[in-house]
């Protein structure tokens, strides 16, 4: 007995010892892969749901389905569109539009009809369904304001199909440019195999994109290789994409420093402040799409009327929004000069009002004073936020001092919510009773999309109850509008109001921060933030 | 024995009954609302909600949840993930993988650990017994995480030795850093119960009759004092394989290892309730088997220990 335990204790020593040799002699990985057949490997998350075009919702699971899916239109890098699916969208109203499709199929053969576009919609929208994504029918009639369909109804009623080729949206209310919405997942085709089972289907799902799913290999990796089949505007330059799927994007980074990872769109806050000189790695910053809020409603004490619009730009004013952009974020958020984004369509600088965004300690006392004259302040002034989104905690606490010491006597304080969930119900229910951040991350590139969903009256993420029927006019102007001109106009109109009144004040937007291999080349990174996967190629 | 057996197996079933309501109680009092994080920063339809409430059972009291999940867990059945794939699936996938990191870890620690201990008991005082008292205190203070990513730059990046991370290919080379990781810990506890175990024994009074029976000091250090020291080494050996899998989570987030604590950690973050609740089931059951099994290894060890 006792020889055999030190036997044992042999064996297990020389074995651990030849694993080390192993591990030191295997190194230095299988490189060498050229040309234009390279498989690129992203950094991606594990999806959340089935990767179902109609309950997709999140970036994990919308990395994928972007490249197996083509939808009606497809976005441009900079946020242009172009038809892809679509032969014409059109529409002599605005209201009803008729669209024609070209010759399209899915990558299992099956033809991409009318019936493909009607019956997925239909599918995403009924609630028996459960998808996540049915919100986005909400434009079109016989939905409801959560885009959900009408009671009874297992169909989309204001959508017709008129031929194999041919069908009509009908829209509650005219909107100039809602094909510009038809490039979002949730508008994508299904095929008819989709719905024996849909889960089943949402683990190999058949599309009509760029790519195809070889394998999802669960909280490893999705591999995709090229279709054969597509013949669109976004065809795949590479041998292929495989994102890799990790839970802490700090172990990515390490990837991408040791040749290991292609792509990675999203560049770890430890690394932020040395990725630009890191020699063993390229790293890419642009504009970002992505902006941060703060919400203050106008149902909270001493924040009604005139005297709550003069206590908020008091607040705006006091922010500095420059420093806190340097010094916390070392430079990845850029100080916001609108409601939108800088890469959104029809951006501009020149907004009547616009210069509430900037930092001026005087004339923020100057109107918070003017606000006590008309009643005096009392009570403290929080700003809720929620502890799991990375850097949360040092920003909010930067602006709560930023107020203290501007706004003498404003009492503000930081409050914390564990997770992003918990602050969402709060909000939601209404019961916050505080200020809170808020951001928005636009689903289609218009500046409506920062607008309408979010200051339309009754809209569905208007979390501060904002109600302002000029603001509702101009935002149905700008839905009315037959050129791009008068729309930009309009929404250039509309925040005008929106800086009188903040009904939320703008504080940054997140610039993209991506770091890619030293021999990946053409990297892009689009309006959403993300890569332009498909055109990445390798020296 | 059998029946020593029976009654431990026994004494399990309330231990994993318990677990499982005191998680489930733990993930119900969690604040906020798993839907509202499904759909982001999109309102949810109440009829779309009041659909996935029913699917997961959050619709009904806490005590049904948890009667429903055991009859399910009865069958094997654990529901299903919001991804739509059964939870049994996801953990048959998991396991193996942080099962192969924990032994791997286990039998690096427990090597090198005993080993350095033996030596450093025998050799109290001397050189090599006050380094490995530095090295060991070193490990035991810094926190797992800075050694995690301080040898995946060494090792992973800057000398391109080993993989920088694990991935999908869970073989046993490209886990040897990983696991060495997890296990430098335990590493220094075992060390330092080795030594100080040896010391003790090294004056016992049966190893001085070992001596004057003219055994060799080598025969002697391994057969009498050695032997002997092992006994509360297993006992923490065994009780640290169950932490080894739940130390995981940092480890294999560090070298992303697609294994229980990835896993468990997304879960968590998601308010996955049947996975979070069986990921843990999983990990008591461990527990249980291998306290039985150390508790059995001490009569393999000490002939005086005995059963009935």
């Amino acid at each position: 007995m006792r020889t055999r335990r030190t036997a044992l204790a042999g064996i297990a020593l020389a074995a651990v010892a030849s694993l080390t040799l192993a591990a030191c002699s295997s190194g230095g990985d299988d490189e060498g892969s050229e040309s234009t057949d390279a498989v690129i490997t992203a950094y991606a998350t594990e999806p959340q749901n089935p990767l179902v075009t109609t309950n997709t919702n999140e970036v994990g699971g919308g990395n994928i389905i972007d490249l197996l899916y083509a939808g009606l239109i497809s976005y441009k890098a900079d946020g242009s569109q172009e038809n892809e699916v679509a032969e014409s969208i059109e529409s002599e109203d605005s209201k009803v539009w008729t669209v024609k499709l070209k010759d399209w199929k899915f990558s299992d053969g099956t033809p991409v009809t009318a019936e493909s576009f009607v019956k997925a919609w239909s599918f995403g929208a009924d609630p028996d369904n459960k998808q996540l994504q049915s919100y986005f029918y909400y434009p079109i009639e016989g939905t409801d304001d959560e885009g959900s369909t009408l009671k009874g109804a297992d169909t989309i009623s204001g959508l017709k199909v008129v031929d194999d080729k041919t069908f009509t949206i009908t829209l509650k209310q005219p909107e100039s440019d809602f094909p510009l919405r038809l490039g979002y997942s949730a508008y994508y085709p299904l095929p008819e195999s989709a719905y024996g089972d849909i889960n089943k289907f949402g683990e190999k799902p058949v599309g009509n994109g760029p790519y195809v799913l070889e394998k999802w290999d669960h909280n490893v990796e999705a591999v995709m290789t090229p279709n054969a089949e597509y013949d669109g505007v976004r065809k795949a330059k590479n041998g292929g994409v495989t994102f890799k799927f990790y839970t802490d994007p700090d172990s990515a980074f390490s990837d991408v420093q040791g040749g290991n990872l292609d792509v990675l769109d999203q560049v770890p806050p430890s690394a932020l402040t040395t990725f630009r000189d890191d020699d063993s790695v390229q790293d890419f910053e642009s504009p970002g799409s992505v902006n941060s809020t703060i919400t203050i409603p106008e149902s909270l004490d001493h924040f009604a009327g005139e005297e709550g619009n003069l206590r908020r730009q008091a607040i705006s004013r006091a922010i500095d929004r420059k420093t806190i952009t340097e010094k916390i974020f070392d430079g990845t958020r850029s100080p916001s000069t609108d409601f939108s984004a800088p890469v959104m369509p029809g951006y501009t600088e020149d907004i009547p009002g616009n210069e509430v965004l900037e930092f001026d300690a005087d004339a923020a006392k100057k109107l918070w004073d003017d606000a006590n004259a008309i009643a005096p302040w009392s009570g403290k002034f929080q700003v809720a936020y929620n502890g799991d989104g990375p850097g949360n905690k040092e920003w909010v606490e930067a602006v709560v001092n930023q107020l203290n010491n501007n706004l003498p006597g404003i009492n503000a304080a930081p409050k914390a919510f564990p997770t992003f969930d918990e602050l969402r119900t709060k909000v939601t229910d209404r019961s916050i009773g505080t200020a809170f951040r808020t951001g928005w991350q636009p689903d289609y590139p218009s500046i409506y999309n920062y607008l309408g969903p979010i200051f339309g009256t009754g809209a569905g993420s208007n979390d501060g109850d904002y109600s302002n029927k000029e603001f509702d006019g101009l935002l149905k102007k700008a839905s009315g509008a037959l050129d791009d001109e008068e729309r930009y106009q309009a929404f250039v109109d509309a925040q005008a109001i929106l800086f009188k009144e903040l009904p939320a004040i703008p504080l940054w937007n997140t610039n993209v921060s991506g770091a890619a291999g030293k021999d990946v080349e053409n990297v892009v990174f689009n309006w959403q933030n993300r890569p332009e996967y498909q055109d990445i190629t390798k020296k | 024995m059998a029946w020593y057996i029976i009654r431990r197996i026994l004494q399990a079933v309330p231990v994993v009954l318990g677990a499982t309501l005191l998680i489930y109680a733990l993930v119900f009092l969690r604040p906020g609302d798993p839907i509202v994080a499904l759909f982001g920063d999109k309102p949810v339809s109440e009829a779309v909600r009041a659909q996935i409430e029913a699917q997961y059972n959050f619709d009904k009291p806490f005590l049904v949840q948890w009667l429903l999940f055991l009859k399910g867990a009865l069958t094997l059945d654990l529901g299903l993930s919001f991804s739509g794939q059964p939870v049994i699936d996801l953990i048959a996938r998991a396991f193996p993988v942080t099962i192969k990191l924990a032994f791997m870890a286990l039998v690096i620690e427990s090597v090198l650990g005993i080993a350095a201990g033996f030596y450093a008991g025998i050799k109290r005082g001397k050189l090599f017994d006050s380094t490995m008292l530095v090295v060991s205190l070193l490990v035991i203070a810094v926190p797992i995480f800075v050694f995690g990513f301080l040898m995946q730059l060494v090792f992973g990046v800057k000398l391109a030795w080993a993989p920088v991370t694990v991935g999908g290919d869970a073989s046993f080379t490209r886990l040897l850093i990983p696991a060495f990781v997890l296990g430098l810990v335990s590493f220094a506890y075992v060390l330092r119960l080795t030594r100080t175990s040896m010391i003790e024994n090294l004056t016992a009074d049966h190893v001085r009759t070992a001596r004057a029976k003219g055994l060799t000091d080598g025969q002697v250090n391994r057969r009498h004092v050695l032997r002997n020291s092992l006994i509360p080494v297993v006992t923490y050996l065994g009780a640290d394989l169950g932490t080894l899998m739940a130390g995981a989570i940092v480890t294999e987030g560090i070298f992303n290892v697609p294994g229980v604590g990835n896993l468990a950690w997304r879960a968590i973050q998601q308010g996955e309730t049947p996975t979070i609740v069986s990921v843990v089931t999983v990990m008591v059951l461990i527990y249980v088997v291998m306290s039985l099994l150390v508790d059995l290894l001490y009569a393999w060890l000490d002939p005086r220990i005995r059963y009935a």
